[in-house]
């Protein structure tokens, strides 16, 4: 009994036999995946491969269009985004969820912002936000100043801004689309750190990226994606970026 | 108090000291009673329109629903002798079924904010000529409405009372858009609307409520400006006001590319705008070109704002790449 409770929580996330279909283009071919708590699964596969197909499948842009979706091993249908989230799912994408003309404390809060009673009105307690956003940041390790406007940061610090987003949500999984692909050298070495520092927190992170040595720097297990089809699944330390560089291109026909 | 609130209010002084050099009848008691009546006026729709443009939208209907709504008022409490706080009411009522209108159509239907408010301002329009055959409406001879006329054209300590209600819906706005959630996700919509959508933000709600609050303010400054006029003329009455609103908002720092804005700003662009007709009247300029000043002056304002924008830009940038270099 008490094994099978246990093994009701193994996985955070499992896709069971997802496919996808635009038309006559078949994005997803019968995905199947398992992601453990606090797992980091690098993402890899060539452009058009359908990486960011199975992001939004999973984040509840749309639904697949066959295979089950299973959330701590319960099946969940996502409508809507606000489904995902609910369900412990969040997205972070590079630029799309922040407000460039608001503080960093007030993207954090965007959508839930605390609020505190002033006689009968209700007023946003920006005290709260940046105090909360602050201890946000510093879990995460990071140098972002609540107060600051988003449109005078680097790139790193808005990875950080929307990640600090996740952890207010008490995320379960954190799907990151790509989000080295704009950013310096140094600010790259700072979105993996705060990767570290989510899955340190028992948080899963699915990372996105072109980049082989990010994904080699962070990911416990790197899979790739090959024309729709799920072709490699593998533990990083027993893998090479040679390796996955072959199976991505198709040099290598399965792993 | 924003950067740009400062600035304009610095430029509000320098004009006025200009003017008053020139003419000392600029600080007389009659001419600041009368020009803050005028910005009182002006100023209760203009702060509407700089919510909808922070949304990145446009209201070019406001002077044509101030002459509706204008002539019903009148007609209403002058003809028909419905009491006046029940007309008030009604024309609030309409106000807000105006702004849902044009939230609906922008949000649901997918049109342009530009196209569905140029439609109201010509369907508005209309609408009122068409109603009252063309003909004036005015209140009936030696007819008076004593509590109305205190609230709307009374004045207490020589401050006129369209003046204290802008303040007080100044206040209110500031505290809505600054320190309410809606205020919040206003600014996150007008910025980057896929983004607050994709926080969990109801961003067609947030817009349509931006379209209905400009429309009610719009509502509130036709009772005003037709107790202030006495009649309305249908086809000239509130002519180009909606242009004044987007002048006032504009030079008040508001971007029309959406997110940016701040009621204080707005206030004071409605104050620099009555400045400048105050300063064509008193410095004896043909009033022919009170338009040609106005657009010069917003022009100026603009360019030099985005000039010390691009130029701190700038600055900020050779101060990051100087501390790159150094280590
Ligand atoms: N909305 C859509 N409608 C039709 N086809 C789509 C749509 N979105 C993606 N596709 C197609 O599905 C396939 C997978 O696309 P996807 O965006 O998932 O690739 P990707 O791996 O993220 O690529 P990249 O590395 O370029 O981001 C591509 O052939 C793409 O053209
Ligand atoms: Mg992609």
């Amino acid at each position: 009994m008490d094994q099978q409770i246990w093994g009701v929580f193994m996985n955070v996330l499992e896709l069971k036999n997802i496919s996808k279909r635009y038309g006559a283009i078949q994005a997803l071919d019968s995905v199947s995946l398992a992601i453990a708590p606090g797992e980091v699964v690098g993402l890899m596969g060539d452009n058009g491969a359908g990486k960011s197909t199975l992001v939004k499948v999973i984040a509840g842009n749309f639904a697949p269009t066959s295979g089950d979706i299973l959330i701590s091993d319960k099946k969940v249908a996502f409508n809507k985004p606000l489904d995902a989230q609910k369900a412990g799912i969040e997205v972070v994408y590079q630029d799309l969820a922040i407000c460039n003309n608001l503080s960093a404390a007030s993207n954090v809060f965007l959508g839930r912002e605390p609020t505190r009673r002033i006689g009968p009105i209700k007023v946003v307690d920006y005290a709260f936000m940046r105090s909360k956003s602050a201890e946000l940041f510093a879990r995460l390790k990071s140098e972002t100043r609540p107060r600051d406007l988003v449109h005078k940061m680097s790139g790193g610090q808005r990875q950080a801004v929307a990640i600090a987003r996740t952890l207010l949500s008490d995320a379960k999984i954190v799907l990151m689309d790509e989000p080295t692909a704009a950013i310096s050298v140094r600010q790259v070495a700072e979105v993996l750190n705060l990767i570290r520092q989510l899955s340190d927190q028992g948080i899963a992170v699915v990372l996105i990226s072109h980049r082989m040595p990010d994904v080699f720097e962070v990911a416990d297990k790197v899979v790739v994606l090959r024309r729709g089809e799920l072709v490699a699944d593998k533990k990083a330390s027993q893998s090479s970026p040679e390796e996955i560089t072959g199976l991505i291109t198709g040099a290598i026909e399965h792993a | 108090m924003q950067k740009k609130d400062i600035g304009l209010g610095i430029l509000i002084i320098v004009v006025g000291a200009i003017v008053y050099m020139r003419n000392p009848l600029f600080l007389s008691p009659i001419n600041l009673g009368n020009t803050a009546n005028l910005i009182g006026l002006f100023g209760l729709f203009a702060i509407g329109q700089g919510f909808v443009i922070m949304t990145g939208g446009i209201d070019l209907s406001v002077g044509s629903v101030i002459a509706l709504l204008g002539v019903l008022f009148v007609d209403m409490v002058g003809k028909f002798g419905v009491p006046w706080p029940l007309a008030v009411a009604i024309i609030i009522g309409l106000g807000v079924l105006i702004g849902l209108a044009h939230g609906i159509l922008i949000t649901r239907f997918r049109l342009q904010p530009f196209v569905v408010t140029l439609c109201g301002l010509l369907i508005y329009r209309g609408i009122a000529r068409g109603y009252t055959a063309e003909s004036t409406a005015g209140f009936p001879f030696g007819s008076s409405y004593p509590q109305l006329e205190w609230l709307t054209i009374g004045r207490s300590f020589g401050v006129p009372h369209s003046f204290v209600a802008m303040l007080i819906v100044a206040a209110v706005m500031w505290v809505v858009l600054h320190h309410t959630v809606f205020g919040r996700h206003l600014c996150a919509v007008g910025k980057n609307e896929e983004a607050a959508r994709f926080s969990g933000i109801n961003t067609r709600f947030v817009t349509v409520m931006a379209y209905v609050i400009c429309a009610v303010l719009a509502s509130i400054a036709a009772i005003y400006f037709a107790m202030f006029t006495k009649s309305v003329q249908p086809s000239s009455h509130g002519n180009f006001y909606e242009l004044y609103a987007i002048a006032a908002a504009v030079l008040g720092g508001c971007s029309l590319r959406g997110g940016e804005g701040s009621v204080i700003g707005i206030v004071l662009g409605a104050v620099l705008l009555q400045e400048l007709q105050n300063l064509v009247n008193l410095l004896g300029i043909p009033s022919s070109l009170n338009f040609a000043v106005m657009g010069a002056v917003i022009l100026l304002g603009v360019l030099a704002d985005q000039q010390f924008a691009a130029y701190r830009t700038r600055k900020n940038t050779e101060r990051a790449l100087g501390l790159l270099q150094k280590p």
